[in-house]
């Protein structure tokens, strides 16, 4: 099983429960695992009924299994201030008032939550994941990891392990669908336009370099355009991301036994296959369970009919998708935390892989 | 005081120096300044299309990459202000251009 395991799907499908349920699994299978949620409507904390921010820290009562609530605000302003006082390094007072609207502008639009939700994402995947996390690009320093966790905390030496960013899983509890997937289709995106600012730029300073012609000093040099150097460094960090995303990765779609679920579930698997990305299977969550034969009410007799048209579906679901499903969660009276989400686990027939285990 | 004291060949000398230099001036206002002046404005124009290849949403049209883009500024600071002022003001952009293509 790859290392970073996504799961996505519609809006209330229960991608938390699947993805929480899953992370819980793979920690009880002895495997170091972090949960990261990228929905702004963060609700991880819900499931494990304790609160989370945007570095990781170990959930409460169980070993092996960290936590993060990535928060793009906070990653829009941290980009913003890194931004500002590079410009107040190197350029005059005057010119930085001038420009600041620029900067404000630019983490203002629409896409910026979006970008920033992307470079957090990258940098999870490159910091929390990888022991040899290097930061060359643009210098932004890996944020000092959670001194939050508790002292006694489980399996502490290995948790020292964890901080330094050697998790052995890590499961992306991703927003819904359509986030998601525009999210996915950055990094190709992203690539292709640095490429072109790249060729633009070395276009124009190999143009000031023939100007300076009879001893003249160039206005600018190529090989030390602190720009091109900048953009490189932005173009690697998409490469990573998306040859992480391509070979590292396993996603999974959590889909309810309805209409709507599916029809967007099927849309779902086609626009990632148009992104090279292969959906390893299907979780049925949200599956009624059935009454007991006995049973005559008119609360039974309800149930029965729900169960046979939710039948009909998953029998849909089976037949239509190429994909397998992998599990078939029944609906829970009370909220699926705590002893539950043990439950829910074992319902999940998703690979866990222990074998990747090291030492 | 006078050049009389002095032996012919430093005479002769600082003479070539003379006009080796003239000849330089000569060659450098007839050929190489308008060239590079020339391929300059052309580097200027092509940093121009970066500029706004990077920053479209100074302009109001929406870029999804000016988040990224933004981190670009503290290099190009005055660049980036100067081209600013020349795109607002379309005029001095004209002018610009008519310079650039009038001929020597």
């Amino acid at each position: 099983m790859e290392k970073f395991v996504f799961f996505g799907g519609k809006g209330g499908v229960g991608k938390t429960t699947v993805s929480c349920a899953y992370a819980l699994k793979c920690a009880e299978a002895g495997l170091d695992t972090l949960v990261v949620s990228t929905d702004p409507a963060h609700s991880t904390a819900d499931v494990f009924d304790q609160a989370f921010d945007d570095d990781p820290s170990a959930v409460d009562g169980h070993e092996g299994l960290w936590a993060m609530e990535v928060d793009p605000d906070e990653e829009v302003e941290r980009h913003m201030g890194e931004i500002r006082q590079r410009m107040n390094e190197q350029v005059s007072a005057a010119i930085v008032n001038e420009i600041d609207r620029q900067i404000e502008l630019a983490h203002r639009t629409p896409g910026a939550y979006e970008a920033a939700l992307f470079d957090r994402f990258v940098r999870v995947m490159r910091d929390e994941a990888s022991s040899d996390a290097s930061d060359s690009a643009s210098g932004e320093g890996r944020p000092a990891s959670s001194e939050a966790r508790p002292e006694g905390a489980p399996r502490n030496e290995r948790a020292v392990d964890a901080a330094s960013g050697d998790y052995d899983r890590v499961v992306f509890d991703t927003s819904p669908t359509g986030g998601t997937l525009r999210l996915l289709a950055l990094p190709e995106f992203l690539e292709g336009w640095i490429e072109r600012l790249v060729a633009k730029r070395t276009k124009s300073v190999d143009l000031f370099e023939k100007a300076a012609v009879g001893g003249r000093e160039a206005r600018r040099k190529l090989d030390e355009d602190p720009l091109i150097a900048h953009l490189q460094g932005r173009k690697e960090r998409f490469e990573f991301a998306g040859r992480t995303l391509r070979e590292e990765s396993a996603f999974f779609l959590v889909v309810n036994p309805d209409e709507l679920s599916i029809r967007e579930t099927e849309r779902a698997v086609a626009e990632m296959a148009e992104q090279d990305l292969g959906v390893e299977g299907l979780v049925v969550n949200r599956v009624t369970p059935a009454p007991d034969d006995d049973e005559r009410g008119r609360g039974a007799t309800w149930l029965r009919d729900r169960v046979a048209t939710e039948r009909e579906r998953i029998d849909e679901i089976r037949s239509e998708f190429d994909e397998p499903v992998v599990a078939e969660i029944e609906s829970r009276v009370r909220e699926v935390k705590g002893d539950l989400l043990a439950a829910v686990a074992d319902d999940l027939a998703v690979d866990v892989d222990a074998a990747s285990v090291e030492a | 005081m006078t050049d009389d004291g002095r032996p012919l060949a430093r005479r002769i000398a600082s003479f070539r120096e003379w006009v080796e230099e003239w000849l330089h001036g000569l060659y450098h206002g007839m050929v190489e300044h308008p060239s590079f002046e020339k391929i300059e404005k052309e580097a200027e124009d092509v940093e121009d299309t970066f500029l706004f290849a990077c920053f479209a949403d100074a302009f109001g049209i929406p870029s999804p990459v000016s988040y990224y883009t933004v981190e670009l500024l503290p290099y190009l600071a005055e660049e980036f202000e100067a081209w600013e002022r020349r795109m607002w003001d379309r005029g001095s952009w004209l002018e610009r251009k008519g310079q650039q293509y009038h001929v020597h």
